[in-house]
């Protein structure tokens, strides 16, 4: 059920990411739902499923929207699924806030490494601005946590009698 | 989570991050047409490629040096087996062509004496050192008679004093028991010629030519032939040359002579079969 979920979760960023490149451009480039896939997926089931989700999100995103370079995103998302998986295992992650500080961790660091996966690999990939950088992180972990709340409450909702 | 678990979740991270990085290597041009990953793997692997390459040859040429090494020691033996092979042959062969040759010489005497002769072969020299004889292979059968004078293509070698069927013995000049009438070809002075007594203090090599007067013309060099006076031998054969003349106290010259025909080196002789009955002169040999 879980990778189905997944994989679910993932065709359905896959559209809103469409969705939003046609409609709204501008929102397209900050907004991450992929991101928010993997980051779900490692805060609920560990950090296997985190990165084995991230890995599958990451590729589909550079399939769609990459560049010609395949699994710069697939790698740091692997990488921040398994680093958000395992600071779940260890940490109380199940409020908002702390959800809140792992989703703009988490685009922190999925944009840090790309940086330095483009570095590394001498490829050219757009440096966000600061502030671009802090708009980036706010919007994705803002809708983040009410994504996530509120696919939880549905979830708890289901699960009562 | 199990410790389990954990590892091979970060077992499977690292996997995947590997994976990671050789896909986008493989992406990326690393220049000279070859991606990054190919870049990469040329250089890490380039290195170990060599030395096994390296590795495989030497043991390569290690097997092929032993498989050669035994193929040479393979014909080694063999070419070995085939020069001795060779050798025996060409010994064969040499030995046929001195002997051939030594016969061409025998031939050519025979055909230029006036007597009929017969070609014989030594088959052993003197086996005692009081006597200097050899055997011949041919005997009465082959028409062999006692006395009969016996010749080499260089000069009088000796004559039968015995005989079998086919088999004879022959007394060599160099016996002293021996004696062939002898003449001095340039001032025709006769004497008897016969072996040395073999004393330590004679090599027993030359003949000794007896019975010549202390007035006779004879000198170092001077041609020794047969006299024909023994009715042995005919006459006008050649039996060596005067290397020695003492005028001694008597009435005879002591006159050593070197003889003409090689005794040590006898394969093939002519029996002499038949004389004509009034030989006078035969074609010295030469």
């Amino acid at each position: 059920m879980r990778v189905f979920f997944t994989v679910l979760a993932i065709a359905g960023a896959l559209l809103l990411q469409s969705a939003l490149s046609m409609v709204l451009p501008a929102g397209a480039r900050v907004f991450d739902p992929f991101l928010l896939v993997l980051v779900y997926c490692g805060l609920s089931f560990g950090e296997t499923h985190g990165m084995l989700a991230g890995g599958a999100a990451g590729w589909v995103q550079d399939s769609f929207f990459g560049g010609h370079v395949l699994g710069l995103s697939g790698l740091t998302k692997v990488l921040v699924g398994f680093a958000v998986g395992l600071a779940a295992t260890r940490f109380q992650l199940t409020e908002a806030g702390p959800r809140m500080l792992v989703l703009v961790a988490a685009v922190l660091v999925d944009v840090l490494l790309l940086g330095v996966l483009g570095g590394l690999f001498d490829i050219s990939v757009g440096r966000p601005s600061v502030s671009g950088l802090a708009l980036r992180a706010a919007i994705n972990a803002l809708l983040g946590v009410v994504l996530f709340e509120l696919l939880e409450r549905r979830l708890i909702s289901k699960r009562r009698p | 989570m199990n410790r389990v678990e954990t590892r091979r979740s970060r077992l499977l991270l690292a996997g995947l991050v590997l994976a990671h990085l050789v896909a986008i290597s493989n992406q990326v041009d690393g220049g000279n047409g070859a991606s990054l990953f190919q870049r990469w793997a040329l250089s890490v692997f380039a290195p170990l490629q060599s030395g096994l390459s390296g590795a495989l040859h030497g043991i390569g040429s290690v097997w092929t040096s032993y498989a050669d090494l035994r193929g040479v020691r393979r014909d080694n033996r063999r070419l070995d087996e085939r020069v001795r092979e060779l050798e025996l042959q060409l010994q064969e062969k040499s030995q046929e062509a001195a002997e051939a040759h030594r016969l061409r010489e025998v031939m050519a005497v025979r055909d230029v004496l006036p007597v009929r002769t017969l070609v014989a072969h030594v088959l052993s020299r003197d086996g005692t050192p009081w006597y200097r004889t050899v055997t011949l292979d041919s005997g009465s059968e082959e028409g062999v008679r006692l006395d009969a004078p016996v010749l080499s293509s260089t000069g009088v070698v000796g004559r039968v004093i015995a005989r079998g069927p086919h088999a004879s013995r022959v007394q060599l000049l160099l016996d002293q028991q021996s004696g062939a009438g002898a003449r001095i070809e340039r001032s025709r002075i006769s004497g008897v010629v016969s072996g040395q007594p073999r004393t330590s203090a004679t090599a027993g090599g030359d003949l000794v030519m007896k019975y010549v007067p202390m007035l006779s013309d004879v000198v170092v060099g001077d041609v020794v032939v047969t006299s024909g006076l023994d009715r042995i031998f005919p006459p006008g054969l050649l039996l060596g040359r005067v290397r020695f003349v003492k005028t001694g106290a008597g009435l005879f010259k002591e006159i050593l002579v070197t003889p003409s025909a090689r005794f040590d080196t006898l394969e093939e002789v002519l029996v002499v079969t038949s004389l004509p009955p009034d030989e006078t002169v035969v074609e010295q040999l030469k």
